[in-house]
């Protein structure tokens, strides 16, 4: 098997330090029993800002006899080289090709990365499809964000693991070990049907899946009786008792996210009706700043890094941000450690925080308020209004800002013309509120506006998406209404968007249009400058798809969705009603610190929201809130009121209250 | 007080670039805890630098950094915190003190020797005697950027002697190269001149081309090493 990238090929591509290997914190197992290979479908820099594979990377490799490694997609340059000279795919570490790991995990962090996971594959020595692979092959298993539907994937994945992947990955690594220490019985289906018993774990070649005669789904049903009719995601029930990287790998050269990424909590409760993140992450699991401080400690030793990221799905919304930042800033100040946040809130709170944490002024603040009218924020549950908007950005010009970005999305269900436009009048309603503020012209205001793709799991699962030519007149009457000075107007060609759609809410038959554009030359699909939409659609026609099925119908209230069986534990009834709300404009409260709404998921999972303001509320036993004990004030007097006990969870091994 | 280390650039990591190399040693001095000064003003650097700057795939077992520290600590220690805040690849060789006002290293360079290895088996021979018997060997190279400006250079001021090993399956080249302060050239320009001035053909783009030291050079043309006192790492 021939392995070497030779000096000639490295110094005829971009970025040779993508395949280079042995960063600093990288970690070599020459001898272990098992070994999975992390891959991530998509380029290096891309890849190695990935939280979650940082998580398992550290997570697996503390595992005594097992070891983790890295493996990137080659950019196009790097294949062609490769696929000339035959050299295959291996892992950063110890140039393991994927064909010789135990397993290869590949996350499924967006739809359009699915070709790249079967080039990899094929790059790795690996069969492409589940059923053509031999006993001496490793098993694909795929998790992420979009494992919900991973039913496009359903030929080519050995398994999945639902949710988060702390407990439930080592779990199935022990499984594999204890069957290869047993000499590999029964072949890859007996490993399958042992791994199925773990819970979070879906073996697609195990369930049936059956049409009706307009090719939505009449049922998907086990075929064995090991699997379970429905497949429940994992969660950590508390993040302070997982491990969380403290020693990262530091890269050679620049990646997106260059920089400490510090995990504050997972979850958002908002219940935006658009954001499929805020629904499978359920529920709100903060991290104790005690904790989070000493994980910040240790990185900033470990990496050398200049910027710590605080992450969230909202940070704005930690329950002790404020007197956190203030530590984080005072604990950091004379390192030269900057503290930053990825997102903010539109508040006044949020400039707050903004100006503790940027020292330089110049570059623009970012706000997302999602839609331009009242009317679609309302349907989309964004909870936001204009007031509140011009209140954030008059407090951010009156602190010396200059330029401010607005995100939108357009495209979102029962959007009207009118609503369109309301973005542009946003924005020169902002470039007012400039003037009125400093007396001067000149604001820079950018709007960028993406468009809507409906998600499983999410109030618009039923919802059509726009098509390709709404989009572009949509885009058009934005450009036309943007021809001012001072506002930018940003957008994407809508033919991703498309695909991403089909992808989105797909069925298992897509799996043959997967292979054939992979075999067509599709990769890359996320770049736009790759991504080939004529070829895709040539592709979907002649497998007898019509994307307009998947993208553009609108899904009765009694369709059986292919993803069914997959469950983020929020209830159908729950999102259904929550739709039904959207079409009349009404609003969900945030159930963080409120009333639970009954999404399902802390009842359905046994976990509770934890938010260390001082309050824990837990839906998963009644409704109400479970008050602490006692509140205890931090013991170096840090000035939070944070909670240091578990609210509402058993202490160790007892029963929750 | 400026600590100097002598450090290489291995094979491991040959092709990260020089941008990415000299961050790499950032934030190992960080990782290190070595009490680097950094300059004034709302973003702060680290006041530390590189002596010259390696091509990308050149391996090199003489690369210098020099780092202005806040307050004095043993040049031993610090290279051993040093050399523990590295990746593979990067280890730490030698290390002087010096006064702040001391030179800079960049400035100080006078020579650099090199080894190539080329997979080829042509004969040499009498390229070699002729490059080394050659008053003027010139080499026409194109800028960068501009295509149509070509800059005429005269190879023997550069280098002056070429020596050469040749094995079964490789060809061997040791020779200096001249660092002046406007510059110097590549180790692989000169391959490419003895490809058009000599008529061989040697695979320039599989070079394994190895920066073997990095020394400063007197009036008299003696060589000193770029370190003032060296405490050599065991
Ligand atoms: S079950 Fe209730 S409290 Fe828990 S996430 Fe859902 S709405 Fe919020």
């Amino acid at each position: 098997m021939n392995k070497e990238l030779a000096i000639n090929m490295l110094a005829a591509v971009k970025k040779p330090a993508r395949y280079t290997g042995g960063e600093f914190g990288s970690i070599f197992k020459e001898e272990a029993e098992v070994r999975i290979a992390l891959a991530f479908p998509d380029v290096y820099e891309v890849g190695m800002s990935y939280l979650g594979f940082k998580i398992l990377y550290h997570l697996v490799n503390k595992m005594e006899g097992i070891a983790a490694e890295r493996a990137y997609a080659p950019w196009i340059d790097m294949e062609q080289l490769m696929r000339e000279r035959n050299i295959v795919l291996t892992t950063l570490e110890t140039k393991k090709a994927l064909c010789e790991c135990d397993l290869v995990g590949f996350t499924l962090q967006y739809e359009l990365s699915y070709t790249n996971i079967l080039n990899m594959l094929d790059l790795g020595g690996v069969s492409v499809l589940a059923a053509e692979r031999g006993d001496e092959e490793p098993f694909v298993v795929v998790g992420g964000p979009c494992v919900f539907n991973p039913e496009p994937l359903a030929d080519v994945i050995d398994f999945a693991i639902l949710g988060e992947g702390e407990e439930a990955l080592p779990e199935v690594l022990t499984c594999y070990r204890n069957w290869k220490r047993e000499g590999k019985p029964g072949g890859r289906q007996e490993f399958l049907h042992r791994a199925v018993r773990i819970p979070g774990v879906y073996v697609p070649s195990f369930y049936d899946v059956t049409y009706n005669e307009d090719f939505t789904i009449k049922a998907v049903t086990p075929n064995t009786p090991d699997a379970p009719a429905t497949v429940t995601k994992r969660v950590v029930a508390d993040l302070n008792n997982v491990d969380f990287p403290t020693a990262p790998v530091v890269p050679f050269g620049e990646i997106v996210h260059d920089r400490i990424m510090l995990e504050m909590f997972r979850g958002c409760s908002r219940g935006c009706r658009f954001c499929h993140a805020g629904m499978v992450y359920r529920p709100v699991r903060e991290r104790r700043p005690e904790v989070l401080r000493e994980l910040a400690h240790k990185q900033v030793d470990n990496t050398g890094y200049e910027e710590i990221s605080l992450v969230s799905l909202s940070t704005a919304d930690y329950s002790c941000l404020g007197p956190f930042l203030d530590t984080m800033i005072a604990d950091f100040k004379d390192r030269k450690v900057s503290v930053s946040l990825p997102s903010l809130r539109i508040d006044a709170f949020s400039v707050d925080v903004a100006k503790k944490v940027q020292a330089v002024r110049k570059s623009g603040l970012t706000f997302a308020p999602e839609a331009g009218s009242q009317r679609m924020r309302d349907v989309i549950n964004k909870g936001v209004t204009e007031e509140d908007l011009l209140h954030a950005v008059s407090a951010a010009f009156a602190n010396g800002w200059k330029k401010v970005k607005l995100y939108f999305m357009i495209g979102l269900p029962g959007e009207t013309d009118e609503d369109v436009l309301a973005i542009a009048r946003l924005a020169k309603k902002v470039q007012w509120k400039f003037k009125e503020i400093t007396g001067k012209g000149g604001c820079q205001v950018t709007i960028s506006a993406s468009s809507f793709v409906p998600k499983p799991y999410t109030a618009f699962q039923w919802a059509p998406q726009d098509t390709l030519e709404e989009i572009r007149r949509k885009q058009g009457l934005l450009i036309e209404a943007t021809r001012v000075k001072n506002i930018t107007f940003q957008y994407h060609d809508g033919k991703t968007s498309i695909m991403e759609g089909v992808f989105a809410r797909g069925d298992r038959r897509l799996g043959k249009a997967l292979y054939l554009a992979w075999q067509r030359g599709q990769r890359f699909d996320g770049w736009a400058d790759v991504f080939d939409f004529e070829r895709w659609q040539q592709v979907l026609q002649d497998c007898g798809l019509d994307p307009d099925f998947y993208n553009h119908r609108v899904r009765g209230d009694q369709e059986v969705f292919p993803w069914e069986h997959l469950q983020p534990a929020v209830n159908r009834a729950f999102l259904a009603s929550e739709y039904k709300k959207a079409k009349q404009g009404l609003l969900t409260a945030d159930c963080r610190q409120g009333h639970c709404n009954g999404c399902g998921v802390c009842q359905r999972l046994g976990v509770p929201v934890m938010d260390w303001s001082g309050r824990a509320y837990d839906a998963s036993k009644e409704k109400g809130f479970v008050s602490l004990a006692e509140k205890m004030a931090d013991g170096d007097n840090q000035g939070y009121s944070a909670a240091t006990q578990r609210p509402g969870l058993p202490k160790e091994g007892g029963e929750a209250e | 007080m400026k600590l100097r280390f002598q450090i290489t650039k291995e094979k491991e990591i040959r092709f990260i670039s020089h941008l990415e190399y000299v961050r790499t040693i950032g934030r190992a001095i960080r990782r290190a805890k070595l009490p680097a000064a950094y300059s004034q003003g709302f973003n702060p650097h680290m006041k530390y630098s590189l002596a010259s700057a390696l091509g990308v795939g050149v391996v090199s077992y003489a690369e210098f950094v020099e780092l202005e520290l806040t307050e004095p600590v043993h040049p031993l220690e610090a290279a051993e915190a040093l050399q523990k805040a590295l990746p593979r690849g990067i280890r730490v060789l030698a290390v002087d003190a010096v006064d702040n006002s001391a030179p800079a290293l960049m400035s100080v360079a006078g020579g650099a020797e090199y080894r190539v290895t080329l997979p080829w088996t042509g004969d040499i021979a009498p390229a070699v005697e002729a490059f080394n018997r050659a008053e003027a060997v010139f080499f026409e190279k194109q800028a960068p950027k501009a295509k149509e400006k070509v800059r005429r250079i005269d190879v023997k001021f550069y280098i002056s002697e070429l020596s050469a090993v040749q094995r079964e399956k490789e060809t061997e080249l040791h020779f200096h190269c001249r660092i002046t302060r406007d510059g110097s050239m590549k180790a692989v320009d000169l391959l490419n001149t003895l490809n058009e001035q000599y008529g061989l053909q040697l695979p320039v783009e599989k070079a394994d081309i190895e920066r073997m030291d990095l020394y400063r050079v007197d009036e008299m043309g003696n060589k000193w090493p770029m370190l003032d006192t060296l405490f050599e790492q065991g």
